[in-house]
């Protein structure tokens, strides 16, 4: 060991010295000379596609700061898939943010550990703000009575299909009900191609079909799960889909097979001839898949009708915020037509149900989400929504491989529910 | 600053107690735990205070935020484990883990070791490339492997091209099939790190004692087994123990290959326990399951230590 | 055996050694060498199996874009400066501990040395927020030395642990003859001690270097200010969206710019796998 180590040695103790006492005056807030700084946590930016964060950035929070002077917006950018942990570490800390754009299926979780405002009661505006907004994607805000955020930016699932498939099938139009995928399927029988693709058995792939199969999950109050997961309609509905996986015609994804062919890859390839996904795929191919012209089409229509699920964000507001009222009106604002539509062109639907036409005129390979919006339906807005999809995973897979009978897996599915449900 | 007082304390003790067997008999030997000092106060403060604190959540139904009242539970939390399938499920494939991942790494990492322990104009060359996968990013790889175990990957395709298979096994779409396509990342993933401690420790292996044997006319394998291995016996103590400790902890490569699915079945301990703690805010739960695997982890790691142990008695 | 046949044997096995070798080296690299395709192969939103080493339209646009994205140099620094203090503080507490532990018998050794190695397997996650507590509390949120304190504190144990096997190989021989000399205890563990376990220091440097380097969940829980990220964060931020939407050969890009500094440290450092210091010294 000889001075050079030592040296550097020496070095770095007398500099992390300097930056622990750095770290020590940390600042708060900012209200020095008079300004507000509220602090904004999201996902925005994403896969090196930061054409959301731009606008979001350099063109919408300017616009609200110029119109509300005094106050900053500070915005911080954390990856998607660690803001949930960040969110909990930092709730158990203290140290939450003025804003955080949640995902929809946080909203009750948070709002159950009491770290969130009720705005509707702490917005006197707040029924006329909601009232604009799609009642589906209103509804994720919800948490025993009280309305803890307002909807920020939604999306849903459709039917996507490869023109190709649905040539070899003899088809000129996508499969419109559960029946016409059915005989789809039939007429694919002895070709390569599977009728249908999925990438799991959770909430976010389920539900279209059981709610456009006449089915729910549970009671509208969120009381009991059996009797209503377990229903003759749901059998029915998870039997055809059996049925499909049985007969090779729906993908190994469906029961958590990671090897599987991924949808966004199987569909443009010609593995598979329908899914169910998102306006981001068109994102996706218009790069890797130029030729890949999809089609898109309302979620297939059974005893229910055709009801996809509702996905997307909501902005709410911290109790630990110290600047709630600049908070509130920077929720008012993305709640504007500025806002909401500005986020269009980079792949946001608009959560205001009276945009939806200036969204179709903007972006009009938009018009099939946008219809579908307006029947889509919310997950179940419990605290520990994130079990459902394990539950239903770990229920049903036995059903699909043939182990147990549809009802019999719906009904263990159902009692874990109701313990969920209980606690 | 510590450092200096420690070395101004030493310098009083000039006649420091000596080395391992002469215990010289001495009121206080100060000098031991000044070594100790800034190191261990450090550790105590970031790792073993919040280690406390784990376990006093263990005994709760834990609730995150500062100033909500918690349940106390006492040991109803770690009852649960023991009734909990899934707890057993996920230990189940842990092990396999730790007996598909183990033994491969340590042979594999001596061989790679010795090999590039002689002489080569090459051999930095080479030992940067057996050294790569250590240092390329877990997320990343285990991505990769999963493209390479996928239905149509490159293990099938090669499996069905060579006749070996049919080439149409859905390796991760099985408990056992997606742990060992799993234990097969963490195997090429770890042979370059247990490669590194082998070739440093071999650098402390008495090349006269090598002569010596050479001349009394030892085989290769004879000088391996009376020269090299307890040369580095340390080192093997090191990589055992670690790579144990590493396999009771393996999480990325499972969350991303598999996310523990079809169904749960190829949960480990951690992917499990994660998803309770920050999926369902069971902290209490998973904090349980952390002490219990803790505790696994210390019995066999002293086990180990007591095995390795030297005929002097000294633990490596 | 004669000279002749002996050397010839040699030549054969050295031959065979290196083929061996060079088979092995080929599989240990081909992910990463996938990895290296996909960085200069343009719009990969899907990896395609069976995978592509040669990309059709070579690019080096995920490089721009990586370095364009975000504020790419000043996370290196900040990553750089953080790894190294982290390191250098890290590898000279764990053998100032390893000394102790290898050169004295002392009441409580083995208590600490197992609470040490408790330490090692607990896991990391579930310690996550009683340390954003402590770490709140002691002022070290939001900046690059709460990411210094926590993670030479977190690479201690191992390093104390790996070290103490290299420590305890000093010859006692050695040792004593400098107590002779009237060598303090700091002098024998800083010109003995030390300068013996050169291969063990240099792989301690190695690891911990890599560990600081590459941590991430520590740095994205404590960390807010932009300013202040340290690499893997901004890595992570590229690959955005669960499976929705990544950019891999961004992402990659990226990755395999983060990974140079981690080789250069490993080259520079494996030098230091000398053969011989201590046979040489004692028996020589």
């Amino acid at each position: 060991m000889k001075r050079p180590i030592r040296i550097l040695a020496a070095g770095s103790t007398v500099a992390a010295m300097a930056l622990i006492a750095a770290g020590c005056s940390a600042d708060d807030g900012g209200d020095s000379d008079g300004t507000v700084t509220i602090t904004f946590w999201g996902s925005y930016g994403n896969g090196g596609n930061s054409t959301q964060q731009d606008v979001l950035e350099s063109t919408l929070i300017p616009a609200f700061e110029k119109a509300n002077p005094g106050v900053q917006v500070e915005y911080l950018d954390v990856p998607y898939d660690d803001l949930l942990q960040k969110l909990t570490t930092s709730a158990a800390g203290d140290e939450l943010p003025d804003l955080v754009r949640a995902d929809l299926g946080w909203v009750p979780r948070f709002a159950d550990l009491g770290v969130l405002v009720p705005l509707s009661q702490e917005m006197d505006d707040f029924q006329e703000l909601a009232d604009a907004t799609y009642p589906g994607v209103l509804a994720t805000n919800l948490w025993e009575g009280e309305y803890y955020g307002l909807p920020l930016d939604t999306n849903t699932r459709v039917l996507i299909s490869n023109p190709a498939a649905l040539e070899a099938a003899g088809l000129s139009a996508p499969p419109a009900t559960f029946e016409e995928l059915q005989a789809m399927a039939e007429a694919l029988d002895g070709t390569d191609i599977t009728a249908f693709a999925d990438g799991g058995l959770g909430a976010w792939n389920l539900m279209p079909w059981i709610w456009s199969g006449g089915g729910d999950i549970t009671d509208a109050d969120l009381t009991t799960s059996t009797g209503y997961l377990d229903s003759a309609a749901n059998v029915k509905t998870i039997q055809m889909l059996v049925d499909l996986y049985q007969a090779g015609q729906a993908s190994s994804g469906l029961v958590g097979n990671e090897g599987a062919i991924s949808t966004s890859e199987g569909l443009p390839g010609g593995n598979y001839a329908t899914i169910l996904d998102g306006p981001w795929m068109t994102g996706i191919w218009a790069g890797q898949f130029p030729d890949f012209a999809p089609v898109y089409s309302p979620v297939p229509a059974g005893d229910g009708g055709s009801i996809s699920v509702v996905g997307g964000e909501d902005i709410v507001l911290t109790a630990s915020s110290k600047h709630k009222e600049e908070a509130m009106d920077f929720i008012r604002f993305t709640q504007s037509e500025e806002f909401q539509l500005a986020l269009v062109p980079t792949g946001q639907l608009t959560v205001i149900e009276s945009l939806g036409d200036k969204q179709i005129e903007l972006d009009p390979q938009l018009a099939v989400f946008t219809e579908q919006l307006a029947t889509a339906r919310n997950r179940l807005a419990i605290p520990n929504a994130s079990e459902v999809d394990t539950i239903l995973n770990t229920e049903l897979v036995p059903a699909f491989e043939g182990a147990i009978s549809v009802k019999e897996a719906l009904e263990n599915a159902a009692a874990k529910i109701d313990e969920l449900l209980a606690s | 600053m510590t450092i200096s007082s420690l070395q101004a304390r030493a310098a009083a003790d000039a006649v420091a107690p000596g080395p391992r067997p002469r215990t010289r008999r001495r009121r206080f030997p100060a000098t031991p735990y000044l070594f100790l000092l800034p190191g261990f106060v450090l550790f105590a403060v970031t790792v073993v205070y919040p280690i406390t604190q784990a376990v006093q959540m263990s005994l709760y139904d834990w609730r995150i935020i500062g100033g909500a009242t918690s349940e106390f539970l006492g040991l109803a939390n770690y009852a649960r484990a023991l009734g909990d399938d899934h707890f057993w499920l996920s230990f189940g494939n842990t092990v396999f883990y730790l007996i598909a991942t183990i033994p491969p790494q340590i042979v594999l990492g001596l061989v790679v070791a010795l090999l590039l322990h002689a002489r080569s104009p090459i051999r930095p060359f080479l030992r940067v490339l057996y050294y790569l996968p250590v240092v390329t990013s877990w997320v990343v790889v285990s991505l990769l492997f999963r493209f390479l175990f996928a239905d149509q990957g490159l293990i099938n395709w090669t499996l069905g091209t060579t006749g070996v298979t049919g080439g149409d096994t859905s390796w991760l779409a099985d408990r056992w099939s997606g742990m060992l396509a799993i234990s097969a990342l963490g195997v090429w993933k770890g042979v370059g790190w247990s490669m590194m401690i082998f070739l440093a420790a071999l650098q402390g292996v008495p090349q006269s004692l090598m002569e010596a044997a050479t001349v009394d006319g030892a085989n290769r394998w004879q000088r391996f087994r009376a020269v090299t291995l307890p040369a580095i016996r340390a080192a093997m103590a090191f990589v055992t123990v670690m790579l144990v400790i590493g396999a009771f902890n393996v999480f990325i490569s499972v969350y991303l290959m598999t996310g523990g699915g079809p169904a749960g079945r190829t949960d480990v301990l951690l992917t499990y326990m994660y998803r309770l703690a920050f999926g369902d805010l069971e902290f209490g739960y998973g904090s349980a399951i952390a002490v219990i695997l803790t505790l696994v982890v210390l019995v066999l790691s002293l086990a180990q230590l007591r095995l390795f142990r030297d005929r002097d008695g000294v633990t490596p | 055996m004669s000279r002749s046949t002996r050397r010839a044997a040699g030549i054969g096995l050295g031959t065979v050694r290196h083929v061996v070798l060079l088979a092995g080296a080929l599989l240990m690299i081909a992910p990463f060498l996938y990895m290296v395709a996909i960085s200069f192969t343009p719009n990969s939103y899907v990896l395609t199996t069976p995978p592509q080493f040669v990309p059709e339209n070579p690019t080096l646009g995920n490089y721009a874009q990586a370095l364009d994205a975000q504020d790419i140099p000043r996370y290196f620094v900040n990553s750089l400066v953080v790894a190294t203090i982290s390191t250098a503080i890290s590898v000279l507490l764990s053998s100032m501990m390893a000394y102790a532990f290898a050169r004295f018998r002392f009441p409580g050794r083995e208590v600490i040395f197992r609470i040490l190695l408790v330490g090692l397997m607990i896991p990391a996650v579930m310690l996550l927020i009683p340390q954003f507590v402590l770490a709140k509390h002691v002022g070290l949120l939001d900046s690059l030395g709460g990411l210094v304190v926590f993670y030479v504190a977190g690479s201690l144990a191992l390093n104390t642990f790996l070290l103490r096997g290299f420590l305890e190989q000093t010859p006692a021989e050695l040792d004593e003859a400098m107590q002779m000399d009237g060598a303090n205890a700091w002098t024998r563990y800083w010109r003995l001690a030390l300068p013996l376990a050169k291969p063990g220091l240099a792989t301690a440097t190695i690891f911990t270097f890599l560990a600081c380097w590459d941590e991430f969940a520590w740095a994205l829980t404590i960390i807010n200010d932009p300013e202040a990220r340290t690499l893997p964060i901004a890595i992570r931020l590229l690959a955005g969206q669960g499976n929705n939407a990544v950019q891999w050969g961004v992402v990659f890009a990226a990755s395999v710019m983060a990974v140079i500094p981690v080789i250069v440290v490993f080259l520079v450092f494996q030098r230091h796998f000398v053969q011989g210091l201590v046979s040489g010294a004692v028996k020589g």
